[in-house]
């Protein structure tokens, strides 16, 4: 359904035009697929913080490192709860967690309207999937919680500039890594909501793709960054929780090929989301830290974490 | 919430610790008597519907029943720059302009392979008392369209020429209530609805406007058909799985899903093979997606210690009862499951599903024994 109440922009950004001709005379204007620099088993730079919204029980903001002519993923999250359920709500003997997904309009090269459409009802599904197992439910009998995330800018599912490659199909490699990203601010808001989880929860992509301009062979990547790749074969995301090494979510797509098995790629991916657990445990150390401030001087400082898969 | 249908199972603690315990068994013991490994009988019928292409209906013994119809239309293509055709035109703006013909370059051989586009498959769901905006019809429709779009061959065939194609509308509808967790169902009927769908045969040639033979017996399979009457290949299947301890059970019912420590939808599809290729088949792994176990909504037991009526004290507040409930571990007090699953435990389920003769080539072979 179309949004009728909002005199709402153009469905897509414009660019200008760049003419072929005008490219072969000048070719150094040509533009260059962006590459990826980083090893494969190197994850993005990720800067996360909690309780930057004073209205809810809980919240966090998730970025990942920024690389040159691309978005970089950039995430809010608020828990609101635990809090009793309406009073007409039927009995609940556990607490009654509501997810809910939302891009920005401006989230993305093509701009989203205000109404959720199935793509972010559906990563508000695998997010649910992905708390549910962690959070202690039965603590808070005819209880709700509200766990709103909202993506101020989302990861690309292809290089903006191959449209001509035929790559703008929707493949929806962005929105796995839009996933993990969620899972891991989620479980953030959710500690500083001070909800009682059996395990802190991390997401973790990883993802076999075509390396190079042509068919060298599939590479395994942690953290892939799509618009990176010419090709991305399958993917992974999973949920995962680090000290009882356990799996809530998982999420895999694609042709897992022979070479690389299904069995690798969530291994790699449950590897990513190992490493992204150093940082989420650093963030809620320092809302900790802020909270009590005697607990600081007995534990010393922080530090910036060194991520490796 | 995924299963919100298979959530408001209405069975007491014990009667849910009772048939977690029966699963438990090795090796376990189902409500319905079946193996672990073993599907519901089923009712299954092609052709149904005149007006569609393809459609299919199957009827699963506890009366769930689910039509889906498939329906083509030929679209024009939106025109889009081709890296490989003459270097770089930087594609800016969509629209239907055509460029070849001025060039006076010789026209191309065209061929589908890799123009398909995600867009050209369209799947909704239908559920009685539900919304089309609920998280389980989205989540479904979600789950078997990424099975059906992960190769490339349904979308290249769906390509006419460079300028128009078809597009393939899905409509899937469930007859009954939702009374287990429908995605076999829907995932079968829409297996056996695409192997029956046909597409008329294209009489013009090229990038002329696509002209077609009015001969419905001239028409050709969406997935096409080897001399022999086999198919070079078959449209995927999404199975059901879920795990009670480490026992692995496939198909759940709605009781035992109630319990399910982990669910999980594992959509696979045979490779496709040539025409005299007589090697054993091949299975392909296309996607994994765990489903939100309804058992984790399931009201916890209360052990006799905790209970006057038995004998035992109540607990004083709320959290002496929570901390009393969770220090004891009692069997036959119905606790509801936690945490995730172990890796190895997912290992073993996409293992099973894939094995040579295993569960999902069973299926497929059931399925084949459909008149199509």
């Amino acid at each position: 359904m179309t949004d009728r109440r909002r005199i709402n922009g153009p469905p897509s950004g414009t660019q200008t035009p760049i003419f072929a001709s005008t490219l072969k005379q000048t070719p150094t204007v040509r533009l260059s697929p962006p590459t990826r620099t980083r090893e494969p088993t190197e994850l993005r730079k990720i800067f996360l913080k909690t309780g930057l919204v004073p209205s809810s029980s809980g919240s966090a903001y998730l970025e990942l490192q920024h690389s040159s002519q691309l978005t970089s993923l950039k995430i809010t999250c608020t828990a609101h709860g635990p809090r009793p359920l309406p009073r007409s709500a039927p009995f609940s003997p556990q607490l009654v967690l509501s997810t809910t997904v939302k891009f920005a309009p401006f989230a993305s090269r093509v701009r989203r309207g205000y109404v959720r459409d199935s793509a972010e009802r559906d990563l508000a599904v695998h997010l649910e999937t992905a708390l549910r197992g962690v959070v202690l439910g039965d603590r808070w009998p005819k209880s709700g919680c509200d766990v709103v995330v909202t993506v101020l800018e989302g990861e690309e599912d292809a290089w903006w500039g191959d449209v001509a490659g035929a790559r703008e199909r929707g493949e929806g490699w962005g929105l796995m890594c839009v996933l993990a990203g969620c899972i891991t601010v989620a479980s953030a808001a959710i500690m500083d909501a001070g909800i009682d989880c059996v395990d802190l929860i991390t997401g973790g992509v990883a993802a076999v793709v075509e390396e190079g301009g042509g068919k060298r062979g599939e590479v395994m990547v942690l953290d892939p960054c799509p618009a990176e790749h010419r090709n991305v074969l399958a993917a992974c995301v999973v949920g995962y929780l680090a000290s009882r090494d356990e799996i809530t979510e998982v999420w895999m797509k694609g042709n897992a090929s022979a070479a690389i098995s299904a069995e690798e790629l969530i291994e790699k991916a449950v590897g990513a989301a190992a490493a992204t657990k150093a940082v989420l445990e650093e963030a809620i150390k320092e809302a900790a830290f802020v909270k009590f401030p005697e607990l600081a001087k007995s534990r010393g400082g922080l530090n910036d974490i060194d991520m490796n898969g | 919430m995924a299963p919100a249908a298979t959530s408001q199972v209405l069975l007491s603690p014990a009667e849910l610790s009772f048939l977690h315990s029966s699963l438990l068994l090795q090796p376990p013991v189902r409500p319905d008597g079946r193996a672990p490994n073993q599907f519901r009988p089923l009712v299954a019928e092609t052709d149904i519907l005149p007006g569609a292409n393809g459609s299919a209906r199957i009827c699963f013994p506890d009366g769930t029943e689910a039509i889906v119809g498939i329906k083509a239309e030929v679209e024009k293509s939106q025109w889009r720059a081709n890296l490989s055709e003459d270097g770089a035109h930087l594609g800016t703006g969509g629209g239907d302009v055509e460029m070849e013909e001025d060039g006076g370059k010789p026209q191309e051989e065209a061929s589908s392979h890799g123009n398909g586009e995600m867009s050209w498959i369209e799947l909704s769901i239908e559920i009685p008392g539900f919304r089309d905006d609920d998280p389980l019809p989205i989540f479904l429709a979600a789950m078997l369209s990424e099975g059906l779009l992960a190769g490339e061959e349904l979308k290249d065939r769906l390509w006419i020429n460079r300028r128009f194609h078809w597009k393939l509308y899905i409509d899937i509808l469930l007859l009954s209530p939702p009374l287990s967790y429908p995605l076999p169902l829907l995932s079968l009927t829409t297996h056996l609805a695409l192997l029956s769908s046909r597409i008329p045969k294209l009489k013009s040639e090229q990038d002329e406007d696509p002209l077609f033979d009015d001969d419905w017996e001239a028409s050709l399979y969406l997935y096409p058909k080897l001399p022999t009457g086999k198919r070079i290949d078959r449209p995927p299947i999404t199975l059901l799985v879920m795990a009670v301890g480490s026992n692995i059970i496939f198909d759940p019912s709605k009781e035992e899903l109630a319990v399910a420590e982990a669910v999980l939808a594992v959509s696979v599809r045979e490779s496709q093979r040539r025409e005299n290729d007589t090697s054993g088949r091949r299975l392909n792994l296309l996607s994994i997606r765990s489903v939100d176990s309804p058992s984790r909504l399931t009201p916890s037991g209360v052990p006799n210690t905790m209970n006057t009526a038995t004998g035992g004290s109540a607990p004083v507040s709320s959290q002496d009862a929570v901390a009393q409930r969770e220090s004891i571990d009692q069997k036959g007090v119905w606790n509801p499951p936690r945490g995730g699953v172990k890796r190895a435990l997912i290992t073993r389920i996409i293992k099973l599903v894939l094995e040579p003769n295993g569960v999902a080539q069973e299926v497929m072979d059931g399925l084949n024994g459909v008149e199509v």
